[in-house]
């Protein structure tokens, strides 16, 4: 039970030294708002990144990853005492892309956690313009699929995404591509796929990610024009791609869907590791920094309240004479503690924010971002509150205990 | 017949062991009855303080057996005594101790707002009167520390008196004041004693004091020498 006597005098003990109060408010607030700042800025980086890599990324993929392998044809039908020699194997069929896309395309777009399914028809081709030849990837998609899962119409910087739809002989290509090939808009692209057909193009718009790997050597098509370039039949896909609402859980997704398609699905994670490390390490990195401070202003409280306690020696000693108990005295200091944490808690939240709003309006003009990318999330602010209030009550609470333990005669006799 | 006993002390020994051993209290024994108005003398260094300590519960560190009000105070852990304390016993201390962030007034409250029998303003009504009685009316709203040394030892009288304790217990009480203010005190501690059986026990050197009061004990190095009774108290 909280006594409103024992409030009364620990409000007396914070306003009668003022002055050490507010460095103790101003060690929570700092520690607090150095929390919130860096977790948000952490965020912000993390989330432009990924915004970057989900460009061209789909969160989940399916794809046919090619025969299987072939090297021992006969293992499992031969007994012990057989020789067979076999020269010179060679695959006589088999079928890359994927069958029966159609009933694929409606298991993906059932899922609960879908928000977007796209075909792909994926061509590795040589772009050639005069005697310049760069290899590459031709990649046919269904126009506004695409667009709705990797937001590409707005990658594309001359020309407009949506005439890729109508225009059977039109292809946009990276901005890297074009100038390796010192092509422009409008200009004539020649394409030879692996099995020798060559066909031309006409260039109707150029796209830059700011991955340059990608801008480089990609080119888009309409699947429908892919499609015809491989001679093949309306259904011919190579890649079915996937968006799911929440990008970290993509492989649960995956392991969810492999049993129920015969083809390799894939979750942006198995496919590219090093960008789930970095994340997850800014991520290590962020919590570390942050709680340090939090420990520093921890011991900031918890000196302050050691030295309140010791300052007070005599009074504590005074009010156990009148009758007042340990368990009072734990809380009378544990109050002010509390106080103390929730009043910096509250201003190193503000502060926190404003710092972030800060350093996210200081310009920073790399790979597509304008200024240091930061997050506005809820979590890190409350986050940081509960560790804040977490720490002082843990600083606040040794001493207060110490105080209980006083013993009134020691002192009083002197 | 224990009814009327306020205070019995059976064979108090009290040992301190810095800087090295030796016997303050020896077996202490003696009755107070209810009402009564008990002065403790002895020459400085004789224990008087001590044995007040023990009386008053705050020092556990003893051997022998206490029992106020009939109820024996060894065996209870510290948090029952600081509720028994607070209930039963009012103590005024050698070197006034009031609590200087907190006004006389507060002063004089805390321990009733502590013991929460009364609403707010009962208490401070209270507290005004005892102020008042003291002739300190004028001082209720400053702080402790901006007293003088007589009056802050007068707030810690009217400290010792709000909560009506059975037994009031004052370690030279009146060792910082005036005649007039020590002739105030005194008549104050007759009129509790006579009027509301409250029981008083005070270390005083001021013979005139101790001469006025029902009885006097004299303390020395630790043995109780005598008692005398001067008054037969009653109502
Ligand atoms: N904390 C202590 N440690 C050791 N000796 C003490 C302590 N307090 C008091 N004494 C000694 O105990 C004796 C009694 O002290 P005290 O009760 O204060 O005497 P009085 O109040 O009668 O003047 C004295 O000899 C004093 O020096
Ligand atoms: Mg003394």
């Amino acid at each position: 039970m909280l006594s409103s006597t024992n409030n009364s005098i620990s409000a007396v003990h914070l306003t009668s030294n003022i002055r050490q109060t507010i460095v103790a408010v101003l060690s929570v607030t700092f520690g607090i708002s150095m929390y919130v700042f860096m977790n948000s800025f952490m965020t912000g980086v993390n989330k432009s990144q990924s915004d970057l890599a989900f460009s061209t990324l789909a969160h989940v993929r399916v794809y046919n990853d090619g025969p299987k392998d072939n090297t021992n044809l006969l293992s499992g039908h031969l007994s012990n005492n057989q020789l067979v020699n076999i020269r010179n194997a060679k695959l006589i069929q088999y079928t890359d892309g994927i069958k029966n896309t159609k009933g694929i395309i409606a298991l993906l777009q059932h899922q609960p956690e879908a928000t977007g399914v796209a075909a792909q028809v994926n061509i590795n081709v040589f772009f050639r313009a005069g005697a310049t030849k760069v290899n590459g990837i031709l990649s046919g998609v269904e126009v506004e699929n695409e667009n709705r899962l990797f937001g590409t119409a707005k990658f594309v910087t001359q020309g407009n995404w949506g005439n890729l739809q109508y225009r059977t002989d039109g292809v946009i290509i990276g901005s890297g591509l074009a100038k390796n090939l010192s092509l422009k808009v409008n200009d004539n692209l020649n394409v030879l796929t692996g099995d020798g057909v060559s066909k031309n193009f006409k260039i109707i718009g150029i796209f830059e990610t700011s991955i340059a790997g990608v801008d480089k050597t990609k080119a888009y098509l309409n699947i429908a024009s892919a499609r015809q370039l491989l001679l093949k039949n309306q259904d011919y896909v190579t890649d079915i791609m996937m968006n799911v609402k929440d990008y970290n859980l993509s492989s649960i997704v995956a392991k969810k869907l492999a049993p129920q398609i015969p083809y390799k699905v894939e979750s942006w994670q198995m496919a590219n590791g090093q960008l789930e490390a970095g994340s997850s390490l800014r991520d290590i990195i962020a919590k570390a920094v942050s709680l340090t401070i939090l420990l520093v202003a921890g011991f900031g409280i918890y000196n302050i309240m050691n030295m309140t306690v010791n300052q007070k020696i005599r009074e504590i000693a005074i009010l156990k004479a009148m009758g007042f108990s340990g368990t009072d005295v734990t809380q009378i200091f544990l109050t002010q503690a509390l106080v103390i944490g929730c009043v910096g808690g509250l201003a190193g939240m503000m502060l926190g924010y404003l710092v972030a709003d800060a350093v996210n309006h200081i310009p920073f003009k790399i790979a597509g971002l304008s200024t240091l990318p930061m997050a506005y999330e809820q979590k890190d602010y409350v986050m940081a509150f509960v560790f804040g209030i977490i720490t002082t009550f843990i600083a606040g609470y040794l001493p207060a205990r110490k105080a209980s333990k006083i013993d009134p005669v020691t002192i009083i006799r002197g | 017949m224990t009814t009327n006993i306020a205070l019995r002390a059976t064979n108090i020994s009290k040992f301190f062991y810095q800087p090295e051993k030796f016997k303050v209290l020896k077996d202490v024994s003696f009755d107070v009855q209810k009402g009564e108005f008990l002065t403790l003398i002895g020459k400085s260094g004789s224990g008087k303080s001590t044995l007040l300590y023990v009386l008053s519960t705050m020092d556990t560190d003893f051997e022998g057996e206490l029992e106020i009000n009939g109820v024996s105070l060894k065996h209870k852990t510290q948090n029952e005594l600081s509720a028994f304390r607070n209930e039963h016993i009012g103590f005024v201390f050698q070197f006034h101790y009031l609590l200087t962030e907190f006004s006389a007034l507060q002063n004089v409250m805390l321990p009733a707002l502590k013991l929460g029998k009364k609403s707010k303003e009962e208490i401070e009504h209270k507290a005004y009167e005892h102020l008042e009685m003291l002739d300190l009316k004028q001082q209720a709203l400053k702080p402790a520390n901006r007293l003088s040394g007589g009056q802050q030892q007068r707030v810690a009288i009217a400290r010792a008196l709000i909560n009506d304790p059975s037994i009031i217990m004052g370690d030279e009480p009146t060792g910082n004041l005036d005649s007039k203010n020590t002739k105030v005190v005194f008549d104050i501690f007759k009129q509790l004693a006579r009027q509301n059986g409250q029981t008083i026990i005070a270390v005083t050197h001021d013979d005139d004091f101790a001469l006025n009061s029902d009885r006097v004990i004299e303390l020395s190095d630790g043995c109780l020498l005598s008692s005398h009774t001067l008054h037969k108290h009653g109502f």
